[in-house]
């Protein structure tokens, strides 16, 4: 009759990690870990990881369709970095006890989540030029504040990528000054992309943040640094002055500085959207999740035909 | 006119050095527009990123020649790139085939670095600057491109059963293909004459059969007895080329002149 | 013979990695020291070379690579890092100098001695 009580974690264990962190010390692989902990900052390190890899799918299509050569090559090698950071990130998730080949499989089969911007289309090539200035710039907001966070694995992998999607931005930036200096067809395709874009992009730094014991859990063990708000507010900071700056239209007709306040006014999006989306619901979510789960079939006799020559090396 | 053609008066072996240069950019164009389409599902993660550099490469190299062809004139590489119709495209039809699976991607990357690691050597050799000094750096690019393929080539065809047939099919299907490597025009007797060539075409296969089919017959493949599917050379493509430069060329067609 | 209070294999540990994962070291130039930089996952050493070259050279230098089984890594236990904090003056590695000493340990290993030292 008496219900087997969930293990509890050793109390002064407990504590001394508390204690740890809020000393601002930082965990490395293989250390004691609450299990609440490893719980959270695996689902936020294996979403992180999962973006990367959905993230190149909307991208990769106009690698055939770049319209120069220097376009092309540096397309592929954006692309390339973002597999890359899947890549260094899985491996951050990996140390906290789940095998790669497991996550990865569970992402081909729509069981897991990433991130709602690449669950949109990348309808022309300017959308190239607005994933890459405003869902990198989006990325480095909360990539850049996790930079000082308590799992010093990511926090190492995080300053990697943030040097890296630098490099990405710039880039972006370039497309964006062709696009936006040049004709006008080219200047309305940016228009267009951006006011396609715009709410996947406000919609990716959350709703503003509940106060709930959850939310102060995850500060007080800095795997979360900054509030959802306050990341989206850096974000429109840095990037309104783009749009403003080449005489493009914010596709927010209320957004507004208000001066009093230091921070943007911005018209509230709806915010079933973004629930819909997370839950792969997406207008390109199943899409994208098919051509993962069909290269991955395709690819299986591979991964047998290389493990078979592992397990002999072994 | 190109600094790579100026130096060549006789306008019969001019025209035939530019015609061996627009196969080593078309080759390496094609080759590298179907490696870029394995950005991002690639068998595995960190295979999926050599991939991408390779083919980053490769498309850098096209870029090389294209300037070398092109020279001052105006619209440069992009132009040569993108602005011709398939018919003027000079590569090797097995470049422009679809990816398939990654085994066929193995085994026509196998079969045309040992192709292209020789061709970069005759380059080297063939006394006209800049393109010799250009030719004999690239070919430590080629080497890792080289070891890429077998590496995975072995690795697939060694396990015996189902894997190995498999990239046997891949062979069987490319082999063909890839004799078209060697496909003579009226261009290539002019180079050997000039002595821009030092070898005939029929040496060079012989040469490029001599590295493969160790590496081949080491994993277990055969060798097909079949007859090459020639065309390339002479501008008579498959199917491949003509859906490969529409999507290429989708993007920078809408407007040649603006700058994207 | 009693033995050690603290059995000997506490203060050390694997890194329980998978046995496909590879621990790559990357020599930047002739002269430099090997560095850890990350992992590849590959089913053996040849494999393993071939992927960190582009996945962890593509824009840093490197004119050499080791990879070694990341399981196969023996390393000190996290609690065991106390035992690496001199608990006294051991100026006399330094020279003679206290403060050169603390200097080292708190802005790392190679900390050059200043004016201030002599």
């Amino acid at each position: 009759m008496s219900t087997v009580p969930a293990p509890l974690e050793d109390p002064e264990q407990l504590a001394r990690f508390n204690a740890r962190i809020a000393a601002g010390d930082q965990l490395e692989a293989g250390e004691w870990l609450p299990q609440q902990y490893r719980f959270e900052a695996l689902r936020l390190i294996q979403m992180h990881a999962n973006s990367e890899i959905m993230g190149a799918l909307p991208e990769r299509e106009w690698i055939p369709r770049a319209p120069s050569l220097a376009r092309k090559m540096a397309l592929t090698a954006k692309v390339q970095d973002e597999v890359g950071h899947g890549m260094l990130l899985y491996r951050v998730a990996e140390t906290l006890g789940r095998p790669r080949e497991e996550m990865y499989a569970e992402l081909v089969e729509g069981r897991a989540r990433f991130h709602n911007v690449f669950h949109y289309p990348a309808e022309t090539w300017a959308d190239v030029a607005i994933i890459q200035v405003f869902v990198d710039g989006a990325a480095m907001q909360t990539q850049g504040a996790l930079r000082s966070c308590s799992y010093a694995p990511y926090s190492r992998v995080l300053k990697r990528i943030c040097y890296e999607e630098d490099f990405h931005i710039q880039l972006g930036l370039d497309v964006w000054r062709a696009l936006a200096e040049g004709t006008p067809a080219q200047r309305a395709m940016l228009q267009d992309a951006l006011n396609r874009w715009w709410t996947p992009i406000i919609h990716f730094f959350g709703m503003p943040d509940k106060v709930s014991p959850h939310t102060e859990t995850m500060l007080a063990w800095r795997l979360k640094v900054k509030s959802n708000e306050e990341l989206r507010q850096q974000f429109l900071r840095r990037f309104v002055p783009v749009i403003l700056e080449y005489g493009l239209v914010v596709p927010d007709p209320g957004l507004r500085w208000v001066e009093a306040e230091q921070q943007y006014a911005y018209t509230e999006p709806d915010w079933e959207e973004l629930k819909r989306v997370g839950r792969n619901g997406g207008p390109k979510s199943a899409e994208r999740l098919a051509l993962r789960q069909s290269f991955y079939r395709q690819h299986a006799w591979i991964r047998e035909a290389l493990g078979h020559r592992s397990a002999a090396a072994a | 006119m190109p600094a790579a053609l100026a130096t060549i008066t006789d306008p019969a072996v001019r025209a035939a050095f530019r015609e061996w240069l627009l196969r080593v950019a078309d080759d390496e164009l094609t080759i590298g527009h179907r490696h870029a389409e394995w950005t991002g599902v690639g068998p595995d993660i960190e295979s999926d990123v050599a991939m991408s550099s390779i083919t980053q490469e490769e498309l850098g190299h096209a870029r090389l020649f294209y300037e070398q062809i092109a020279g001052d004139e105006p619209g440069g590489p992009d132009l040569l790139a993108f602005g011709r119709p398939p018919a003027e495209f000079r590569n090797a039809v097995l470049l422009e085939q679809p990816n398939g699976g990654w085994e066929f991607s193995i085994v026509r990357l196998a079969l045309y670095e040992a192709f292209e690691g020789h061709r970069l050597g005759l380059l080297a050799r063939c006394g006209q600057e800049p393109v010799a000094a250009i030719a004999s750096t690239l070919g430590r690019e080629e080497r890792y491109h080289g070891l890429f393929a077998a590496t995975w080539l072995e690795r697939m065809a060694r396990p015996s059963g189902d894997a190995r047939a498999r990239v046997q099919a891949a062979l069987d299907a490319a082999w063909p293909y890839a004799l078209g490597f060697f496909e003579t025009t009226e261009a290539d007797q002019i180079l050997i004459n000039a002595g821009l060539v030092g070898k005939s075409a029929e040496r060079q296969r012989e040469t490029w059969e001599g590295m493969v089919r160790p590496l081949l017959e080491g994993c277990g493949l055969a060798i097909p007895a079949a007859a090459a599917a020639l065309g390339g050379r002479r501008g008579l493509h498959t199917p491949g080329l003509a859906q490969m430069h529409a999507e290429m060329t989708e993007v920078w067609g809408s407007d040649p002149e603006a700058r994207w | 013979m009693t033995s050690p209070a603290v059995p000997a294999a506490s203060w050390i540990r694997t890194l329980e990695a998978p046995a496909d994962v590879w621990a790559v070291f990357l020599q930047a130039r002739r002269r430099d020291a090997h560095v850890y930089v990350g992992d590849v996952h590959a089913p053996d050493a040849e494999m393993a070379l071939l992927l960190a070259k582009e996945n962890y050279a593509r824009r840093d230098p490197c004119v050499n690579l080791w990879v070694v089984p990341a399981r196969e890594i023996r390393a000190t236990a996290e609690d065991a890092a106390e035992m690496f904090v001199p608990a006294t003056d051991k100026s006399y590695r330094f020279g003679g100098s206290y403060r050169q000493q603390q200097r080292v340990y708190r802005g790392g290993y190679h900390t050059a001695p200043t004016e201030d030292d002599r």
